[in-house]
Parts: structure tokens; sequence; C-alpha cells
């Protein structure tokens, strides 16, 4: 899934990705906004960068994330 | 996650409850205790100063002096309890206005400020923007972010997208306005560093004079640190100077901001890049006890297509843009095909357009809904004459005698494979074509130098061969030395760079002064909270986000002047004029659920307040139905709306926005504040059949139970 800025998302389960920090856990379930998609090259493997409401910006692996329609 | 509750807020609630509920029976007691509830009002609402809780604590102890009464003991235990326990969240309070568990609803910061990856206090500057407070605007941005105007030219504005105002028609344009006021307080000579703390004695080193490298040197600067940054090449800037073109971002914005940290006392050393004059061990014997590696990602991938490397006409995007940078304004071709759909290809191919040469394509594998630069510059490069090549992949560079003639592509169609919902391009049997050209630019990504950095063989990478760092503290595997920015993330946005900066600076700082790290992200500072512009609700509703004015188009394909020329005065003011002001409303929606549910009146046509499904919003809606009965303001956690007496008025404002106004009616009998007429004439329907005889008249309470007992004493039978 290539994700694209402004698009909601969900943060659906927690990433067994190396840039899954440990204090992510608590995003798990929360709903964000695609502030920085990968720019260059819609790198499906690149953290890309959410908005998480009420929680602040942080970059996440694409593996964690679903579209909200 | 457990449910974590602010031992402020706590103690606030329990004090309440005390007072409330009868436990300090003794005046004195209610007394004592009622000024520690102003004290702890004051560490809620971040007003208190640094010795509140010192007085709090005299207080508890005062309370606990009477021992008759067994309520006063334990609610002075109760209060002694917290602040011994939790000294460090109340001290936090006060120093950063800030709670981290957002139960204190005046400190929790608004969703554009969350966003912002540097925490800048947006609804403040953008406010004081619009009361024309250009320089206090700028210092309050740079309380956490040392580029404000950069950010106002370059930012990806993060803000915009999360702005709650983009539920009801378009975000306010937040990076604008910044570019606004920090052109008028930098013009105005109003553009001034913080003082900074007692001299620690101490050395830091930064590697890397770009956005990261820079804002972590400012504010440890201002901490009192000796502060040196190394830079490889000959200015500052970093990917802002080389990769930015001019048109976007003058190079004297960069310089005049740059320009601040001199000031502070940070040195630079351009000409000195790392690995080859510097090494970590050469750093620390000349004194540095902390190194920030911020030296972002210069190095471009491949095309890895036959030909690439026999023609000295293929040429990486970086490469030019840098060479441009630094003064070279030679034609890299007069028929240039750049490879990529990234924000670099599109900077490559405006700057080759400014730069002469007469057809510029862009080859990108997928279409324009998959390309991941942004929109507006897609649209600005097509204004421009830049001509897109969708579907399009590259599979040869062709040409003779070491003279490039063109670029060899095949057509591609996108498909789903396995589960996968990306698309993937794949060539088209048949399909293949050239694209003259006499220079192909490669802009397929970056990726950061790993060869400078050898000398570090503790240095743990990421399988994205970017640093591996703690993201919270942006402590490295070598302790002491910390990395942020493209190093870190991979090529990212210059926001995200100083946010980086920032927290890498209080790493740094804890680490010199023996502090633990934190180990969650830090929230946002509400810096301050300015009063709200009064505005009416039809005005809110009809004023536009305005365009950005942009340089004609022949001088935008001739020349590097800057293409965005800003905002006029009354432009930037009426647009802060748009702010919902959501550090003050915190859309709980029960001022809605108060009107529809509770008064039965539906007024509020709010439907901003819903984060994943936005409804519409009209403020106008209220003025026809609203009663101005108050409900809604009593209701409020945060004072967001409010019931305002005004002269021979009664107003309704949501955070500045003038809902509904109507004329107050008075008392018949003794003049008192009755309310408005329609406020009186629902109180009426309601209590028609309790005193039906009194509601002829227009009477307050009082008054109407005179009357009450003056018909119930006439009409009874002695």
């Amino acid at each position: 899934m290539a994700f694209h800025k402004g698009q909601k998302v969900v943060i659906f389960r927690k990433s067994e990705d190396e840039g899954w920090g440990e204090h992510m856990n608590q995003y798990v379930g929360l709903h964000g906004i695609i502030t920085d998609p990968d720019t260059t090259k819609n790198d499906p493997d690149a953290l890309i960068e959410v908005s998480v409401e009420g929680k602040g910006t942080h970059r996440f692996p694409q593996d964690c994330l679903r579209l909200l329609h | 996650m457990p449910d974590i509750k602010c031992p402020v807020n706590q103690t606030l609630s329990g004090l309440r409850t005390a007072i409330a509920s009868g436990q300090l029976p003794n005046p004195r007691s209610r007394r004592i205790a009622e000024e520690i509830l102003d004290l702890l009002t004051d560490v809620a609402w971040g007003r208190a100063g640094g010795d509140h809780p010192a007085a709090i604590a005299g207080l508890a102890d005062e309370l606990a002096y009477d021992e008759t009464s067994p309520g006063a003991m334990a609610t002075a235990r109760s209060v002694r309890d917290a602040l011994g326990e939790h000294r460090e969240v109340f001290q936090s309070h006060i120093d950063t206005h800030n709670c981290a568990t957002g139960d204190c609803v005046r400190l929790v910061p608004a969703p554009c400020q969350m966003t912002c990856p540097a925490g800048i206090d947006i609804p403040t500057y953008v406010n004081l923007i619009g009361r024309g407070h250009d320089a206090e605007a700028i210092e309050v941005i740079r309380r956490d972010n040392p580029f404000p105007w950069v950010c106002g030219l370059v930012c990806t504005r993060p803000c915009e997208i999360m702005c709650v105002r983009g539920r009801v028609d378009k975000p306010i344009s937040i990076k604008f306005l910044k570019a606004f006021a920090s052109e008028r307080a930098l013009s105005d000579h109003h553009y001034r560093n913080p003082a900074k703390e007692p001299d620690k004695g101490k050395r830091v080193a930064v590697v890397g004079a770009g956005p990261g490298g820079m804002t972590a040197a400012y504010y440890l600067a201002i901490k009192g640190y000796g502060v040196t940054v190394f830079e490889a090449l000959p200015v500052a800037g970093g990917m802002m100077m080389l990769g930015i073109p001019r048109y976007r971002l003058p190079r004297e914005v960069i310089d005049r901001e740059a320009a601040m940290l001199e000031e502070l006392g940070v040195e630079f050393r351009f000409n000195t890049r790392y690995g080859k004059n510097i090494t970590l061990d050469s750093l620390k014997s000349d004194g540095f006890e902390a190194v920030f590696l911020a030296i972002g990602a210069h190095q471009s991938f491949k095309l890895n297509i036959p030909g690439e490397a026999d023609f000295p006409q293929v040429i990486e995007a970086i490469d030019l843009l840098r060479r441009v940078a630094l003064g070279d304004r030679r034609i890299p071709g007069k028929h240039a095909v750049i490879v990529g759909g990234g924000n670099v290809a599109i900077d490559a191919a405006r700057t080759c357009l400014r730069l002469g040469s007469e057809e510029v394509t862009i080859a990108y594998r997928r279409t324009r809904a998959e390309m991941p630069a942004d929109v507006e510059e897609v649209e600005q490069a097509e204004d421009e004459g830049i001509h897109m090549s969708f579907l399009t992949i590259p599979t040869a560079v062709a040409g003779t005698d070491g003279r490039l003639s063109g670029l060899a592509c095949i057509r591609a169609t996108l498909i789903k494979k396995n589960d996968s919902e990306r698309l993937f391009p794949v060539p088209v049997e048949g399909s293949d074509f050239v694209i003259e050209a006499d220079t192909v630019i490669s802009a397929i990504g970056q990726r950061i130098d790993l060869e400078c950095l050898s000398d570090l063989k503790k240095l743990k990478w990421t399988r994205r061969q970017t640093i591996q760092t703690n993201t919270v503290s942006t402590e490295t595997s070598i302790p002491g030395v910390f990395a942020g920015g493209d190093a870190v993330t991979g090529p990212a946005t210059v926001v995200e760079a100083i946010g980086a900066g920032k927290r890498a600076a209080e790493a740094i700082d804890r680490f010199l002064s023996g502090i633990p790290q934190p180990k969650m992200p830090p929230v946002p500072v509400r810096r301050t909270r300015v009063e709200w512009m009064e505005v009416p609700a039809s005005t809110k509703m009809t004023l536009r986000r305005p365009e950005m004015p942009l340089l004609n188009l022949e001088r935008r394909r001739t020349t590097f002047q800057q293409v965005e020329l800003g905002y006029t005065e009354n432009v930037a003011r009426e647009e802060a004029r748009r702010c919902l002001r959501c550090d003050i409303c915190l859309r709980c929606g029960k001022c809605v659920e108060v009107c529809r549910d509770m008064m039965g009146i539906n007024a509020l046509e709010f439907g901003f307040l819903n984060f994943d499904q936005p409804a519409a919003t009209d403020f106008r809606v209220t003025a026809e139905r609203c009663i101005l009965c108050g409900a809604c303001a009593a209701n409020c956690p945060n004072q967001a709306i409010r019931i305002i007496d005004r002269g021979d008025e009664r107003l309704l404002s949501y955070c500045g926005t003038i809902l509904n106004r109507h004329k107050l009616e008075h008392c018949e009998e003794c003049g008192a504040v009755l309310g408005p007429p329609r406020y009186h004439e629902f109180l009426r329907k309601r209590t028609q059949a309790i005193s039906p005889a009194v509601n002829i008249l227009k009477l307050c309470s009082a008054c109407t139970r005179r009357q009450a007992a003056r018909i119930h004493v006439d009409n009874t039978p002695v």
C-alpha cells in the first residue's frame, strides 16, 4: 500500500520492524493522518510520518498502518 | 496502556470535593483550603511561579494544625502526600506549562501544535500575527524552532494537514503566516536571540550545518554550552542550502537565520569533513564531551541501467542542485530528462528550466496519483512548462561516441501483485520508445554516506542503512554520540530535522548533567495563552484561505527569483482571524450535547468536532436557534464558549466567534437583568404550568416569588 499525504489511518497493530519503539505501543488503536509519506519513491519499506491524534507526530513502519475509509 | 492520571488534577479534584462536601466545618480551615485551591488552579492552568509548591506545602501545614477536624487533617495530608510524591510533575507544570496526561485541560496543546515535529505553539503565534504583533509571534516560534523564515517558505506544513479549520473548509495558511511575520520581524530588526544561560564550561561538537545540526547548536548554546559546528561544505544550511533551489528558499534567508547562531557564540568550521578532517577521537582530544551527528543523506541512488556510467551527461539531481546552489549556472543540457517522481525530481526539473533547458521532461514509472512529490510543486512545475511522462520505465541511456542522445524507455502498466494493494509498474512488451535528451538526471532517492563514519566501529546501523538511535533521546550505540535528521530517518523534512535537533540538545544536556534520558517523546509546550480575537460568525464562515501570489511565468522560467511572493499585511491579518483556537476549545462536544440533548434546542452545528467523520459546520446557524440560555457555556470545561453581557446585549462567544447576540430584557419590577426575550419566552413556556398568574409580566425570579406569594395571600381564604 502506498500512502499519500492527508490520508487518515489507524495504527492497527504493533510492528516487528526495528523502527517500532517501545513507546509506540501506546499508539496502537489510535487514528492519525499521514503527514509525510515517502516523498522520493513510494518505498513500501520506508518509515512514514504520521500525526497521531493527540499524541504528536512520529515515523511508523507501514505494516502497522491501515487506511480509514 | 495504563490510564495515567495527573496528580495535579487529582489533588485539585480531591480538594474541591473536600470543600464542597463539608469535610472542613471550621471557617479557618475552609479559607486555607480555598487558598490552596487557588494556588493549585494556578499550577493546573500554567500560570504558577517557582514558589507555588512551597506556598502550597506551607498552607497544607497550616491546615493540619486543626487537630479537632479529621477532615482538615486528611485533606492536608493528601495535599502534602501529592506534593511529596509528585514534586517533579508539579514542577513540570510550572516550568513547561505542560500536562503530560492532558487532564489539566488548559495546558493541552492544539492539534496543529501536537502535529508540528518541532512542537511550535501555533495558535499563539497565529493570533499574535492577527493582532499585528509580528515580533512577538517570531519570539514564540523561535522558542521551538530557530528557523521561522526558512520554515515559512519550505515547511511541508504537517500542521495544516491536522488543522481543525480544514474540517470546516480549508486549513489556516500557517506556513505563509509564519513567512509573513518572519520577513516583517527581520526587516524591522526585531529578530532577537533569547538570553543565554550561564556558561557550563563544556563543549559539544555538531557534525553537519543542516537544519538538524544548527537547531541542536542553537539550543545547546542557549543552555550555556560551547558549540562548534563542523561542515564539509563552504556554507551553512545543509540540504536547505544545497537541496532546495533558490526560487523556493533564497540564500539570504538561510544566511540571516544562521547568523543568529553565530551571535549566540556558535562557532562554524566550514570545509571540514567528518572522516577526513576530523574523527571522534580527534574531537574528544580537542575537549568535546558530546557529539551530535547530523550529516544528512547526500548520496544518490544509481539508476542501474545500461549506459549510465558511459556518459558524463548522466548526472545526479542532488549534484546538480548542489552545484547550482554554490553558484554554477551552466546549462546541463538543452533537452533534459529527469528520472523520478519525488520533490527532488521536481526541483531538478525546474532548476534545469531556469538554467536555460528548452525542453524538460520528468519520466516517472507510475501515474500522477502515485507521484510522491507535493501536489503544489507538481502543479507549479507543469505551469512552468515541464512535461510529465508517466508510466515510463527507463531501460538504457542511448548515445554514441560519449555523447548522450536520449533515454530509452518502455511503457508501463500498473498491476496488483499477490495480496498487496500496492500497484507495481510492469513493462508493456513492444512499447519501447526513446525520449530525446542531451542530459539525463537521476532523482530516485538519496542515502547517507556510510564511508565518512567508518571510524565509528561501534555505531549501529538499521537495515535501511541509517544510523540506529533511540528515537526519543537521539542516543546512538556509542555513549556521548547522538544523531538526528536525514542520517537517522532517511531523506525527510526540514521541520522534522529541526525537531530532532531540539530533542538532541535536550538529550545532550541531560547526558552532560548526569540526568537520565526520558522514556517518552516530549509533549509540545504551550508558551502562553493569548486572548482570542472577536469575529462575527458570518465573517468567520465567509473568510476564505487566500491564494499565494506567484511571480509571473516568464520570470519563473528564466530566473531564480522567489516564486511565492508572500501575503500582504491585510491578507495575513485576515487569515489569522480564521483560526478556531483549538488551544482553547478541546472539541469534547459537551456544548453540543447539552444544547441538543438537555435543552432540546440543537443550535450548535459544530461538525468539525469529529476527527474521523467531520460533518457540516456553520456558525451562523446558532443565531437562528440559540436562546442564549448559557447551558453550553456552563458545561464547557475550558471556558471556550462563553455568555457575555455587554451593555444592553447578551452575546454567545465561541473562542471569540460571536455566535449569537440579543438585546437584554430587564425585570419590570426591580430592573434586574432577565436575559434576552428568546430565553425569557423559553422559560415562560417551561414554567407556565407552575406560575401562570405572573407570566404576563417580565419578572426576575425574586420578583416572581414575591408576586406569587402576593397572589397566594390575596386568593387564599383566611
